[in-house]
């Protein structure tokens, strides 16, 4: 009679299992109906995001995640704009929302085939939207930053200064952006992440000619687009050194 | 029912990169003209646009002119060396017929054009914020730079063609030594014919110091070997 308890206390315990596909605990299967929740899911349940861009009307999330990526930039942009003022205000944002969604399209095609090389079995679909969420989560991230980017622009004239300070913000925003995308990479199959490592630095050094490409977005010039083409390591060190001497630092504005 | 089954679509690109060897074993054994057409319109549009993002940098019209020319010699290659690896594949010990072989070849080549298409937006991007040629070729590194990112992305795209294509020989083949034999003779062969139609149809990226042409006016006189052998002849008589 006890032999089955006996045999039981004899068993270990079960020991829940690490979280498995998107959509296997029921919250992650909620519907996303408008922006505003996507937004909220890709901070708290980025896995509801990733369930949901596996559906079949996975097109409307994707519309609505560019949206907020693109509102996101343009508010950021404006931020970046209130160190030069005048026309910046306006050419900044423009630049930065134009620069994220053209290096996205650039960076799509490999991308995919990254994907494809690694044995993931992603649809296009399922990878624009996961790009969507890099874009969107980046973004929001960049709207944290823009009251601490805001209140040094306004205390400082060090085009350097501010120029490192908002690389480092926007660093840190693809950085939660990119680790959003290689969870949902990790969980399509994907064999190997080399591939998608290989991908991620591409990309960061297509957003990072962007900035040289359509500069200036931080200081002032008589075009609307640069005359002269550079790469951004040139063009880094060349505003370096024109910075250099050039002004005291912790001057007011 | 046959007809439905063998519908294409524009996912298979995706089956090839994955090496999904199964499936392209089933599409190299049965013969498919839409598929065969698939996939020569995919080295068209891919080694197309990347010829075309190469030849930009020096002119539009020699961007016009490299989207031709490169795959071109993937299409002449192929062709040129059907015969000769549909003959070397049994010879091998692999057992394939004529049409197997020459289907797995295209396929290792819309596989590597499917790549080249996909890092041509990237290249362009290179490019277009590249300093012009003239100027560009006196500095010397960006120049450098151009020729290096064309070396690294068409090497990635050729070997990762090849690495799958390796895995069909093994699945068709059901022999490791014999897959590796028989892509070795394939390779030799087509790098062979290759680097020789690549000599005829220069220039790609092009020189600011001579004009815009389809073919130089010396593509036919010698050949890439001959221009290799001077080449060391100059550096061990120097």
């Amino acid at each position: 009679m006890n032999e089955p308890n006996s045999l039981a206390s004899q068993i270990p315990p079960i020991i829940p299992s690490a979280p498995g596909q998107p959509g296997d605990d029921p919250l992650e299967r909620a519907p996303i109906p408008n922006a505003v929740v996507a937004i909220e899911a890709i901070l708290r349940h980025p896995r509801r995001v990733m369930f949901q861009l596996r559906q079949p009307n996975a097109g409307k999330l994707i519309a609505a995640m560019l949206f907020v990526s693109i509102v996101c930039s343009l508010i950021y942009g404006v931020v970046v704009g209130t160190f030069s003022g005048g026309t910046q205000l306006w050419a900044a944002p423009v630049k930065i929302a134009g620069g994220l969604v053209i290096s996205a399209l650039i960076c799509l095609p490999s991308l995919y085939i990254f994907t494809c090389l690694s044995g993931s079995q992603a649809r296009l679909v399922e990878v624009c939207g996961l790009l969507a969420g890099l874009l969107m989560l980046t973004t929001i991230l960049l709207i944290g930053f823009a009251p601490v980017a805001w209140v040094f622009s306004q205390s400082t004239e060090s085009l350097a200064w501010m120029g490192t300070l908002h690389l480092i913000f926007w660093f840190i925003a693809t950085v939660f952006g990119l680790r959003f995308l290689e969870t949902g990479f990790s969980h399509s199959n994907a064999r190997s992440h080399v591939g998608f490592h290989t991908w991620a630095i591409i990309f960061l050094l297509v957003m990072l000619q962007m900035t040289t490409a359509l500069r200036p977005i931080l200081g002032t010039s008589d075009t609307f687009l640069p005359t002269q083409k550079q790469f951004f390591g040139t063009h880094w060190a060349d505003c370096l050194k024109a910075q250099d001497g050039a002004q005291q630092p912790g001057t007011g504005r | 029912m046959q007809a439905q089954s063998e519908k294409l679509n524009l996912g298979e690109i995706g089956v090839l990169l994955r090496g999904e060897t199964e499936s392209i074993a089933a599409w190299a054994e049965r013969w498919n003209a839409q598929r065969f057409a698939f996939h020569v319109g995919v080295i068209l549009l891919g080694a197309g646009l990347y010829g075309a993002a190469m030849g930009w940098w020096r002119d539009p019209q020699q961007a016009a002119y490299v989207a031709i020319k490169f795959p071109l010699i993937i299409l002449l290659t192929t062709l040129g060396n059907a015969l000769l690896n549909g003959m070397l594949a049994p010879l091998l010990g692999l057992n394939l017929p004529f049409r197997q072989s020459f289907s797995a070849i295209l396929m290792s080549f819309a596989i590597a054009s499917a790549i080249l298409g996909a890092f041509s937006p990237l290249l362009a991007f290179v490019v277009w914020n590249a300093p012009p040629i003239s100027q560009a070729a006196l500095q010397g590194a960006t120049y450098n730079f151009i020729k290096l990112t064309n070396v690294a992305v068409i090497a990635f795209a050729g070997t990762t063609g090849n690495v799958r294509l390796f895995q069909l020989l093994a699945r068709l083949g059901g022999n490791l030594a014999v897959a590796r034999r028989v892509l070795f003779a394939w390779l030799v062969g087509n790098l062979f014919l290759g680097s020789q139609l690549s000599w005829i149809l220069r220039p790609f990226i092009g020189s600011p110091n001579l004009p815009v042409e389809f073919f130089r006016v010396t593509a036919l006189h010698g050949n890439f070997y001959e221009n290799i052998f001077q080449s060391l002849q100059q550096i061990f008589n120097h």
